[in-house]
């Protein structure tokens, strides 16, 4: 009796799906199907050298730590690019996209999966307000809109504002900081090339406190509508670590290698000096 | 240490366009300036993320062997290239060159570009 009433229940589910699917018109909703792709290098500005060569608006503040940054990387250092620990981009970083993206439209939601360290994102087109109370996460909580421009009888723009992220952040791996407030606000909008349909643009326009303007740059995703997917799990094999304050490299055989000239051993003040 | 390496001036450039668009974090570490050429066999070969590794045994010009910790691209980029992970295998033998770290350990990165069997055979799709 049991047995049928849970399979009274999920056939009732099942209906309940089935109708919900159907009430999605596709046709309303542009073909963003396959697999999108912007590649390496990754640099924040696409348009311009890395580096000092972004010319990126920081303020003399985070001018200075960028400087520092860059002096440590020149050094062998990572600055002030957390990712080699494998902790994700976060936003905007993650539209760098350095492993393809696939996007999957849905009424409520729109997913971006980035294959490059399996990030996740979840645009919320259902019409809701900021949730009060969320916990930060480093890709940060995505409302979007969708938009009729030209009123073609079907969306053609999602125009998408990301708030609440969590750091540590940077825009590429050259370092340029995102402020430590984590009050970063990111404007995007997303849409198709009127010329060819296998061009995705994002207009992205990031607000931080580290910078002293807004500031826009525009990614131009390249369609490969046969794509390979591979599964990118950062902690795999990742032999970059961080001790202390500086960064090391394991060796082949699982030993501490240093990354820098003449870089010291970490400190080893919890281990007994009698230990070999 | 003495390994027998011949330093590539001249295709010093070309490698650090190669290296720097892996970009899973700053390869700043690596000597992107002085590439150098290894001609070793493989001990092993990791295809992983967030890189793909080469454990590359090198023989030194004192007779000592090492194994050299290489890092390159991601299969997400190797596979591309048309890599697998049987790509290679233990035993076999390459010439590579790679950007070695600034530290002058025994580890470093490498792009598909110029990597090599050791007569000569292109690996993977690599041209």
């Amino acid at each position: 009796m049991r047995y049928r009433s849970s399979m009274a229940s999920l056939a009732l589910a099942l209906c309940i799906t089935t109708a919900s699917a159907n009430a999605f018109d596709e046709s309303k909703y542009p073909d963003w199907t396959g697999q999108w792709r912007l590649g390496p290098p990754a640099k924040w500005d696409p348009t311009k050298p890395p580096g000092r060569g972004q010319q990126a608006p920081l303020t003399a503040e985070y001018h200075a730590i960028f400087e520092a940054n860059l002096a440590d990387q020149a050094a062998g250092g990572q600055g002030t690019d957390p990712t080699y620990t494998c902790i994700p981009d976060g936003m905007p970083r993650a539209m760098n996209v350095v492993f393809p993206m696939e996007i999957v439209i849905l009424p409520k939601t729109t997913y971006i999966m980035i294959e490059y360290l399996s990030m996740l994102r979840r645009i919320y087109t259902d019409g809701r307000d900021w949730p009060k109370g969320q916990e930060p996460s480093f890709m940060g909580y995505s409302i979007g809109n969708w938009i009729d421009e030209g009123g073609t009888g079907q969306y053609n723009l999602l125009e998408v504002e990301t708030r609440n992220m969590k750091g540590p952040r940077a825009f590429d791996p050259s370092g340029i900081p995102l402020h430590s407030d984590n009050q970063t606000i990111v404007k995007e909008r997303i849409y198709l090339d009127k010329a060819n349909s296998d061009i995705l643009h994002d207009e992205i326009t990031t607000i931080d406190n580290a910078l002293t303007r807004p500031w826009t740059v525009t990614k131009n995703y390249r369609r490969d509508r046969n794509p390979i997917w591979i599964e990118s799990i950062c902690t795999e094999a990742n032999p970059h670590i961080r001790l202390g304050k500086e960064n090391y490299m394991l060796s082949a055989d699982g030993y501490l290698m240093p990354a820098k000239k003449n870089q010291q051993p970490p400190d080893l003040r919890y281990f007994s000096q009698s230990q070999k | 240490m003495g390994w027998k390496l011949s330093a590539l001036w001249t295709s010093g450039m070309l490698l650090s366009t190669s290296i720097a668009a892996m970009a899973h974090h700053s390869f700043a570490m690596f000597d992107q300036e002085n590439p150098i050429e290894l001609t070793g066999t493989v001990q092993e070969f990791k295809y992983t993320s967030p890189h793909s590794y080469i454990l590359l045994a090198v023989m030194g010009q004192d007779g000592t062997t090492v194994i050299w910790n290489l890092e390159g691209q991601a299969p997400s980029l190797l596979a591309r290239d048309g890599w697998t992970s049987q790509t290679l295998k233990p035993g076999d033998e390459i010439i590579i060159t790679i950007h070695p770290l600034q530290s002058g350990a025994p580890g470093g990165a490498w792009n598909v570009i110029r990597a090599k069997f050791k007569d000569g055979r292109p690996i993977g799709g690599n041209r």
